[in-house]
């Protein structure tokens, strides 16, 4: 029989790998499902234990109830951890690639092709995207509070690179088509394999996106 | 007009640096405490902010009005200034990025009292605000609603353990002296105390160098 815990272990576990990849993992759908019912079925224990005593338990006087008691109102607890550790790290994670400039369709979009990858089969239901409903729901939201944020400060764009400066133009190459981007100096064709000195601040973002290379 | 500014008049150093001089050290400054302290610093008041983003609103349009001209003078005045304006930029943004990645990470303790609440500026207490209530539906609608009602709070402290994670104020931070002072130090066995002169550069918790910092006298590094 598993102990208690021994799920939400799993959840940390998990959270914990996700720290060090670069893509989202499956949400784990049945896992938190399976801990939350654990919690459930824990309180129910509670409540059925106290039940007898009518409101006039005296911990001393009946001490192996008292010690199921503290072992699972801290097994609850200790749940209740795990689920949150594991919600956040992923929110974390999500939120990050937000600040990335990635949006809602961009994120599934990107988890199909690991799905193909052979990630693990966990979710249930055949959907491809690895994100839950609600996690869905989070980055939309979460995007625009970002926007709203970022509003205040449209001259500065916050999103932008976290390098200080050091040159006003630099050389990239394309390494995607990007089509023709408007510059002060002009309109530049970014065609793929070809190389240009251009601003900084015109191409930040494609760099960000993976469509330029910045070289030297 | 206060007293302070009747005060900074007779300073004989006051009118020696410009006020855009004074706004880019303080800017500076402020940057680099940010990026060391562990905590979250008090958003800079008098208006500092806004008059920076006036400076880069006026550059950016000076850039575009001399960006027709095609003289080869104005040419390099114009990368000049474009370095410059990129310069600040990164500052500003460097600067905002440091303070929402420190108030994400303990929404609630800085949420928690009028004290902390008031070191966040506007916008940033209404994005911390935000942020928290879509966290906290975010777990509702994954799996804290199913759980039963007393434990579904998030800023739960029974047990003496409190849910709401507080950044360490022991971390160790350099600071580097702006005037002759007396440094304590509280250390694991005895604590210190050491006469620093002005300049030096010392290493010590930043529950003790706040004082320092906070007074004027010191400076983060």
């Amino acid at each position: 029989m598993p102990m208690y815990g021994d799920l939400g272990n799993k959840l940390v576990q998990h959270a914990k790998r996700t720290q060090n990849l670069t893509h989202l993992p499956p949400y784990q759908t049945e896992l938190v499902r399976t801990v939350a019912r654990e919690v459930r079925d824990l309180e129910r224990d509670v409540t059925s234990m106290l039940e007898p005593f009518q409101g006039s338990f005296d911990p001393s006087a009946e001490q192996a109830t008292a010690c199921t008691l503290l072992v699972n109102h801290l097994s609850m607890r200790r749940d209740k951890r795990c689920l949150l550790a594991y919600h956040r790290t992923r929110t974390d994670k999500l939120e990050e690639l937000v600040w990335n400039g990635y949006d809602i369709l961009d994120l599934s979009g990107q988890q199909q092709a690991g799905g193909a990858n052979g990630a693990t089969g966990m979710n249930e239901g055949g959907t491809t995207s690895s994100l839950s409903p609600q996690e869905e729901d989070y980055v939309r939201q979460y995007g625009d509070l970002l926007a709203a944020y970022k509003g205040h400060w449209t001259d500065i764009d916050l999103t932008g690179s976290l390098e200080p400066p050091r040159d006003l133009f630099i050389d990239v190459r394309v390494l995607k088509d990007a089509g023709e981007i408007q510059t002060e100096y002009g309109a530049i064709n970014l065609t793929k394999n070809s190389q240009f000195y251009v601003r900084q601040g015109d191409v930040e973002r494609l760099i960000a996106q993976g469509y330029l290379q910045k070289l030297g | 007009m206060d007293i302070d500014d009747i005060l900074r008049e007779v300073d004989p150093t006051f009118h020696s640096v410009p006020r855009e001089k004074r706004d880019l050290q303080d800017l500076t400054r402020a940057w680099v405490a940010e990026r060391s302290a562990p905590e979250l610093l008090p958003w800079p008041a008098g208006g500092l902010f806004e008059r920076i983003n006036d400076r880069i609103k006026r550059q950016i349009e000076k850039v575009e009005e001399m960006t027709g001209d095609m003289d080869p003078k104005t040419n390099f005045v114009l990368i000049v200034i474009q370095t410059e304006l990129e310069r600040f930029k990164f500052l500003v943004r460097s600067y905002l990025r440091a303070r929402i990645a420190k108030i994400d990470r303990h929404t609630l303790h800085y949420l928690s009292t009028d004290d902390l609440r008031a070191r966040l500026s506007e916008m940033e207490l209404a994005y911390a605000t935000r942020h928290q209530a879509l966290l906290h539906n975010h777990y509702l609608s994954s799996f804290l609603s199913s759980f039963p009602p007393s434990l579904q709070n998030l800023n739960d402290t029974s047990g003496n353990i409190t849910m709401i994670d507080a950044p360490d104020l022991d971390a160790a931070v350099f600071i580097r002296l702006l005037e002759d002072t007396v440094v304590q130090g509280r250390g694991v066995d005895a604590d210190g105390e050491m006469d620093g002169r002005e300049s030096d550069i010392v290493i010590l918790r930043w529950s003790d160098a706040k004082p320092l910092v906070e007074a004027g006298r010191a400076e983060l590094v």
